[in-house]
């Protein structure tokens, strides 16, 4: 069968399944495609500048910054959804085949296969993270996974790398182009020891710098961003304002306009567009539950515990934990005791979801008050009118999104 | 007398939520008005030789070597002991305490030699809730519950009892039915979750073998934890 038609098929039996509601069909969509050509992303790929984003954080809202800047000049595909499995990744490649550029997120474990895929012309290595470690791999194991499959890179192929991350610097070293970005995020929970040879890694005491006695060691960086200015090695300057709130927003919006300046995308104008980029895919969105509008902030491993806590902790007094621990989450919660609890502090404090009573015993030896609820609605009997945070791990996180007006 | 906790190298063997059972006995000694101090010692750091309780929590290969080979230099760990320290070891932490523990490669790594257990590499791991049934009696508690992430398996080369018998999980694995090591001075389980959270009368035990009898705490969280848990598990 010709692919045109199996993508008209697919596209069918996607639309099917919206239609019914019992999903968004992206992935019906791609796992038709690739049953029936198991090579279409291959195809699909070839003529087009690829650009591949992965990490343990920030990718679905990395992608949209990139895509949103290098679309104002030029047609570009993506997958809008945070699907980033084959089925995610040949579903985006499937849409407008006319649009010369594709800009897709790709699951830390998935690099291998999109690499060979896509030949991508640029990938953007975000950074590597403790993650769910009862079904996912050590970080090390994923930092061998990456090393091993950026040598098949087509040879002009560029990665952009966060020179802060000690094991996206191990994996993205030994190759030839790499442009190395800092936003001088510190220390590394997982990075005690060095990637290269196992002896004991040795961190400076701010935490912005890493070497190891084996000759490992932070890059100097190209592009830095500090204070909200991005500085490139030509002298490049631009002042970056992010709409999304927080560190990691900023700089997942830098790091944005640098990948777009590789397509000749004039730092002002990709600004510009990231500037506009308030909410992706729920992130950030508001609902209105009962009398209390909740800000809806996904967190769902230590690294982004720790950020969302500190974005929230700059927002309303009323902030609702909710942490579930299905497969998607993780099914181990002790990772609650990676995280310090301590910036919500003095803050109105409730917690729900399945494992409420595991995140109450971790804030009541942090010390921290809290209630109970039972449910989002219960805690806005408790808030009242008005604003509050809701922070939820990945499967309430998704429940709630499909709230979000878009 | 400040009862006196150290964590061993958080940075190296604290990979599934190892502070919280540090964290745990600390604030139930502190509930009770119980004077105590945590120190949490960083690699290349002085590890207090003659304090009353130490933690060893659970890392990845390369962690765990580096962390037993700290220990090992001194020789601190018997020291400790000696001294009449005691010992509650999870995961890597409990395995560095054996003979000998595999790492990446097909290595074979010798343990700091102060329990007769070896731990061989075994496939799949074993991942999931661990249900236990204390082999000593614990107050209101029936069963012991944690989380266990481990590709190593345990077996004694003497006669040692275990922290329980498993109900549900793997522990010490190789086919035994039980998880952990309990010796006057020594626990080691591979029950994270973290195990003192979630076990609250097992952190009373452990603390009362130093302490003596204490005064029962009014902490329902804790309890209430507990109970979920096992009742998720059975």
């Amino acid at each position: 069968m010709r692919l045109r038609v199996i993508i008209f098929l697919a596209n069918g039996l996607g639309w099917l399944s919206r239609a019914t509601k019992r999903g968004s069909g992206v992935m019906l969509t791609g796992r038709m495609i690739l049953k029936l050509e198991p090579r279409a992303a291959e195809i699909l790929s070839r003529n087009r500048r690829v650009v591949l984003i992965s990490g343990t954080n920030g990718k679905t809202t990395s992608t949209a910054l990139i895509h949103a800047a290098i679309s104002t000049s030029h047609k570009a595909v993506t997958n809008f959804t945070g699907a980033n499995l084959f089925a995610g990744v040949a579903t985006a490649l499937s849409q407008s085949r006319s649009a010369p550029i594709a800009v897709l997120e790709v699951d830390e474990m998935v690099i291998p296969w999109a690499i060979a895929q896509t030949r991508p012309e640029v990938i953007v290595l975000l950074n590597l993270g403790r993650d769910q470690l009862d079904r996912l791999s050590e970080v090390r194991v994923v930092a061998q996974k990456w090393k091993d499959a950026v040598q098949n890179l087509p040879k002009k192929s560029l990665i952009l790398a966060d020179a802060d991350d000690p094991f996206v610097v191990w994996a993205a070293k030994d190759w030839k182009h790499v442009i190395w970005f800092s936003s001088g995020s510190l220390g590394h929970i997982d990075a005690s020891t060095c990637p290269e040879c196992g002896e004991v890694l040795w961190w400076n005491d701010k935490g912005s710098d890493f070497s190891c006695t084996c000759g490992f060691a932070r890059p100097k960086p190209d592009w830095v961003l500090s204070k909200g200015m991005l500085k490139g090695p030509k002298k490049q300057k631009i002042e970056v304002v992010s709409g999304i709130p927080g560190k990691a927003g900023i700089s997942n919006a830098a790091r944005a306009i640098v990948a777009a300046s590789h397509f000749d995308i004039e730092l002002e104008k990709s600004s510009q567009a990231v500037k506009k980029i308030s909410s992706v895919d729920g992130r950030f969105g508001n609902i209105v539950i009962g009398q209390t509008k909740y800000r809806l902030m996904l967190s769902k491993n230590p690294a982004s515990w720790r950020e969302t806590l500190s974005t929230s902790k700059a927002g309303p007094d009323g902030v609702l934990l909710v942490v579930n621990a299905n497969t998607q989450d993780g099914k181990d919660t002790s990772w609650l005791w990676d995280v310090d609890f301590s910036p919500l502090d003095g803050r109105i404090v409730i917690v729900s979801g399945d494992r409420r009573s595991d995140v109450s015993a971790r804030l009541t030896v942090a010390g921290i008050e809290h209630a109970i609820a039972k449910d989002e609605r219960s805690a806005s009997i408790m808030f009242g009118s008005g604003n509050a945070d809701l922070i939820a791990s990945y499967t309430a996180f998704h429940r709630l999104a499909k709230l979000v007006k878009r | 007398m400040t009862f006196t906790i150290v964590h061993l190298f958080p940075e190296l063997l604290g990979t599934y939520g190892d502070r919280g059972n540090v964290e745990v006995v600390s604030w139930r000694l502190s509930q009770r008005q119980i004077e105590n101090e945590v120190i949490a010692v960083g690699i290349g750091e002085k590890i207090p030789k003659s304090a009353d309780l130490y933690f060893l929590g659970g890392g990845e290969d390369d962690a765990q070597i580096a962390a037993m080979e700290i220990l090992a230099r001194k020789n601190v760990m018997a020291k400790v002991l000696n001294s009449g320290g005691h010992v509650f070891a999870v995961c890597a932490g409990f395995q560095i305490l054996g003979d000998t523990f595999p790492a990446s490669g097909g290595r074979v790594i010798s343990g700091l030699g102060l329990l007769p257990i070896e731990t061989v590499s075994v496939t799949p791991r074993s991942v999931g809730e661990v249900l236990l049934k204390p082999t000593f009696s614990i107050e209101g508690e029936e069963f012991l519950t944690g989380f266990e992430n481990h590709s190593g398996q345990t077996r004694f080369t003497d006669n040692l009892q275990p922290l329980g018998i498993v109900a549900k999980g793997i522990g010490n694995g190789l086919g035994a039915g039980v998880d952990g090591v309990v010796t006057p001075q020594v626990i080691g389980t591979y029950m994270h979750g973290p195990a003192l959270v979630r076990n609250p009368g097992l952190a009373d035990w452990v603390l009362e073998r130093k302490l003596g009898r204490l005064e029962p705490l009014d902490a329902s969280i804790f309890q209430h934890l507990h109970e979920e848990r096992v009742r998720a598990s059975r």
